[in-house]
């Protein structure tokens, strides 16, 4: 059947070019895998070059698959094609344009994609660059692709379903199959849901949105080529070599995945409003473990460069990583977290392939790992206490126990599926729940391997390898000094008395102080030659800048009102609207509210005092002047709930954070115009009653008008009434009131009656029974409470630090990949 | 002893100083009857708004005051020190961590799972069609 305006030519176009990536992956694989396990020796001897290029061109045929997947599903949401299932749960018409990058990755199928999409590209990347390490690497990484192109499949074997294709149409789905109006050709002008999608999740309107996934997945896949490297140097026994063309790789990971990671905490910081960027939630954790272990893997490598030799746990280590980043996919994606975590995915039923997905890559590479553990070459003897390596490994040790931390505590919901009351191995008697306080939790055990971190990071300049003679390791003396300096001043100053979180600040300067005089007087101050440094000290900048901004994150807004002793006053201001109230040591105002498009805007102004004050007695409220105002606002969403998002002053040392955590969601007129505790009564001619306590209602009189009967019927057909009744005010003024009442065959017609100068109406209800008993209803107006909304806001000192550190970060492991990069392309030309 | 000897020994003490502070810091979830048996100690609490109840917010002391069941059936009073969270009536399920107290519980942090994000769309079509 044709159907009217569907886009079918398309849905079929999205799904060829789905299976064409499968395909693709599939040829590459096995092509690739032919010469994957001959020796590089072999191969040089005797190259097989139409199997390397029917290699090559099947992961071209797989790359313009994922190509022509994302061009498919673009052009659905450009379109608002929504009879697409994809289109219509993730788009909507009235959705800003430039979000429409992310309702792409806002599912599981389009982050799937976005992430096979790097993994594509990298690949390609590979073929022109890994020469003799093609063979392996490429057959890795096309059934890596071939496991995530699966996931996009959505096909049936039997009853078992295959992937999930974001090119199903609504009238395929499961659950619609057979119903009769997916028999019309002309369903869709039929049906008006067809017409407009569910939309975007507020949260993900958002620029950060737009840009961190990209960053994020870039990230993961760059983890991956490390892990391609370490399977084929494990296969080819070359277990040294394989950390030269890694390396980049590694740096290239470490940058972007960071980068990646911190976006994710500035979008938090700025939409979500749990007040900071960094919330120890299992998402967060899962993809900051694969950065870590990566981080560790590239020190090691580094080892392994400068001794050539003992490479076992690096390729551990760089293995670990990626299964680390597949972990993390099975743990956001399976629905595992779902009481634990806000942002997880929802569950899409590809648990199994997920879990298979996991599985296959585990168990084939660690028995790829140990299958190998006995020839990898040892190291001669023990590193020396004062070489580089020692400590570098020290480092990336300490570096995978916080890792394993971080796996342990976010894998609760795992333990529990496992050896949970209804696991499958019944050990605890009740489920474990994560930590009740998890920021406390991960504090206390993160802040210790941080402080190891940071020393080592600050000695890491000043050692060399083998051995460091003393009097290289004096140089740091200078750095030691300035950092007792300005960190005694900084604890002092920020009044940071407690003893780990003093030891970070302290050990975060020193590798921030240390890193810094060595790029600047050792390197003297050379871009090329200081990626490196640059890391490091940024990397220190971004431990120093959370630990204060968290640390000394000061609630601003508090109620005063008294509770309970057992209960602290609370971070909620109470601004009344028009009112200033005082919120040290700022004065703020709510002046007023708007709509821009589905937000309501809250207009806060902050004033501070003008000092100094003329005289005390004067009162400071005389001399505010107007320092900045805040627009916190609440993103309507009637599909989604309403989300309440912060407004945030910068300063160059401190932030000025707040969110509008409570607020009525009429708009001020429609909150004074409000009618409430509507009151029914029944009474008779000559009755008193008590209304709202403040006010004496009389039943006067009850006058019939009109009352015609049908003289066909005998019925009444219209009838006309008037109820006089007075109402006496507390202070003994009356108003007469008239209510009418009007019946047309049925048709009731009373109108509410509101009284001149009164906050109340009244409204006559009809006739009981003969004895002429009636009923009415009255309203009282509100009154007595003036709008207002509660608001919470909190200054984050220098927390600019953070986001210093970060780009710093970024730009010098580039720069460390560049130099690499830089160094091997010249010594090949040599 | 060799070093790494020095080193693996750390590692290990390192770790189970992990686990014991982790399963230490790990909650449970438990049922309002359960968390009066622990009180004061902290538990999770999965369960559902009692609308019936009712639910008070007052806004001059941001107190919000409710009656939640538990998953057993079990129902309490709940006072939660924070404003009242956006779309609470419409949470399928609360998830309240916080600890019992004589005569109610006291929650310092509460989860919500609302209608999930793919409402009704078979019912969306199939109100609008034939």
């Amino acid at each position: 059947m044709n159907y009217l305006g569907e886009h079918t030519f398309w849905s079929e176009l999205g799904r060829f070019f789905v299976a064409l990536s499968f395909a693709g992956a599939l040829l590459s694989a096995f092509f690739y895998g032919f010469q994957a396990f001959r020796s590089p020796a072999e191969r040089a001897e005797r190259p097989v070059l139409p199997l390397r290029n029917a290699g090559r061109w099947s992961f071209a045929l797989h790359a313009l698959g994922v190509l022509g997947t994302i061009g498919v599903l673009f052009a659905a949401l450009f379109n608002h094609w929504f009879e697409f299932d994809y289109v219509w749960r993730h788009s909507s018409l009235d959705m800003p344009m430039e979000y429409i990058a992310s309702c792409f990755w806002e599912g599981q199928e389009g982050s799937f994609l976005l992430w096979m999409t790097w993994h594509a590209v990298l690949g390609l990347l590979l073929i022109k660059t890994a020469k003799t390490w093609e063979y392996g690497t490429l057959m890795t990484l096309s059934l890596i692709q071939l496991f995530l192109a699966s996931m996009l499949l959505g096909v049936y074997i039997g009853d078992v379903k295959l992937g999930s294709s974001p090119f199903v149409l609504i009238r395929e789905l499961p659950d619609n199959l057979g119903l009769p109006w997916t028999q019309l050709s002309d369903y869709l002008l039929r049906i008006p849901a067809f017409r407009d999608g569910q939309g975007l999740n507020p949260l993900l309107q958002n620029y950060w949105m737009v840009i961190h996934p990209p960053t994020l997945f870039l990230g993961f896949a760059a983890v991956t080529i490390p892990f391609l490297y370490a399977v084929t140097a494990l296969i080819e026994k070359r277990y040294t070599e394989w950390v030269l063309p890694a390396l980049p790789w590694t740096f290239f990971g470490v940058s972007i995945l960071g980068t990646g990671i911190l976006m994710g905490g500035a979008w938090a910081y700025e939409a979500l409003s749990f007040g900071g960027f960094w919330a120890w939630d299992p998402v967060e954790n899962s993809s900051l473990v694969p950065w870590l272990t990566l981080v560790a893997a590239g020190h090691l490598m580094m080892i392994v460069k400068h001794k050539n030799s003992s490479p076992g746990t690096t390729l551990f280590m760089t293995v670990l990583s990626f299964l680390l980043v597949l972990y993390s996919t099975f743990l956001t994606r399976s629905g595992i977290l779902g009481d634990s975590s806000v942002h997880a995915f929802v569950d899409l039923g590809l648990n199994g392939q997920l879990l298979a997905f996991l599985g296959f890559f585990t168990l084939s590479s660690l028995a790829v790992f140990f299958w190998r553990a006995r020839f990898l070459p040892k190291s001669a003897s023990e590193d020396a206490f004062s070489s580089r390596e020692f400590w570098m490994f020290i480092g990336a040790l300490t570096l995978l126990l916080s890792a394993g931390q971080i796996t342990f505590s976010t894998s609760i919901p795992v333990f529990n599926k496992l050896i949970g009351p209804e696991g499958l191995l019944p050990l605890l008697g009740n489920k474990l729940a994560p930590p009740a306080d998890a920021a406390a939790h991960y504090n206390s055990l993160q802040i210790p391997f941080a402080i190891i971190v940071s020393v080592l990071m600050g000695l890491g300049p000043f050692m060399r390898w083998k051995d460091t003679p003393n009097a290289l390791l004096r140089r740091a003396l200078a750095s030691a000094v300035a950092t007792a300096v300005v960190g005694g001043l900084a604890i002092w100053g920020l009044e940071l008395y407690d003893v780990l979180y003093a030891a970070l600040l302290v050990s975060g300067l020193f590798a921030f102080f240390a890193n810094a005089d060595y790029w600047l007087r050792y390197l003297r101050g050379k871009w090329t030659a200081g990626g490196m440094a640059l890391a490091h000290l940024g990397f220190a900048l971004v431990l120093v800048g959370a630990l204060i901004s968290n640390a000394k994150k000061e609630a601003i807004s508090t109620n005063a009102t008294f509770i309970h002793e057992d209960f602290p006053a609370n971070e909620n201001i109470l601004l009344p609207l028009g009112d200033t109230v005082s919120m040290y040591p700022y004065y703020v105002s709510w002046k007023g509210e708007h709509m821009d498009g589905h937000n309501r805007v809250y207009d806060v102004d902050f004033y501070e005092v003008e000092l100094p004050l003329a005289s005390w007695a004067d009162g400071e409220r005389n001399h505010l002047k107007t320092s900045f105002s805040l627009q916190p606002f609440i993103q309507m969403n009637a599909r989604m709930g309403n989300v309440r998002e912060p407004s945030t002053q910068h300063f160059w040392n401190k932030d000025v954070y707040t969110y509008v955590s409570y607020a009525d969601l009429r708009s001020i007129e429609e909150q004074a115009g409000d009618w409430k505790d509507p009151q029914e009564a029944t009474l008779q001619t000559g009755d008193d009653i008590f209304l709202f306590n403040d006010y004496l209602l009389h039943g006067d009189t009850l006058v019939v008008v009109d009352a015609v009967f049908d003289p066909a019927s005998g019925e009444l057909a219209h009838l006309e009434l008037v109820l006089n009744m007075t109402l006496k005010a507390m202070d003994g003024t009356t108003y007469p009131i008239q209510l009418p009442y009007q019946l047309d065959n049925n048709e009731v017609s009373n109108a509410e009656v509101e009284l001149d100068g009164l906050p109340i109406k009244l409204r006559f209800d009809g006739v009981q029974d003969e004895q002429g008993t009636y009923k009415i209803t009255a309203w009282k107006k509100k009154t007595e409470e003036p709008p207002f909304i509660l608001m919470q806001a909190f200054i984050f000192p220098y927390i600019n630090l953070l986001w210093l550190g970060a780009i710093l970060m970024g730009v010098g492991s580039l720069l460390a990949v560049w130099k690499r990069l830089y160094r091997s392309l010249t010594s090949q030309s040599k | 002893m060799k070093r790494s000897h020095i080193i693996a020994l750390v590692v290990i003490a390192v770790l189970i100083g992990a686990l014991l502070v982790t399963l230490q810091d790990a909650s449970v979830y438990a049922t309002f009857d359960l968390a009066e048996k622990q009180k004061p100690e902290t538990v999770t609490v999965v369960g559902t708004l009692d609308l019936e109840s009712p639910i008070d917010f007052n806004p001059q002391t941001s107190m919000l005051r409710f009656t939640a069941v538990d998953k057993e059936g079990g129902r309490s009073v709940v006072l939660y020190n924070q404003p009242k969270p956006t779309d609470f009536e419409r949470s399928e399920e609360i998830t309240l961590t916080g600890h019992a107290t004589d005569s109610l519980f006291v929650a310092t942090e509460i989860l919500m799972k609302c209608p999930s994000k793919y409402t009704n769309q078979e019912e969306v079509v199939a109100d609008a069609s034939l």
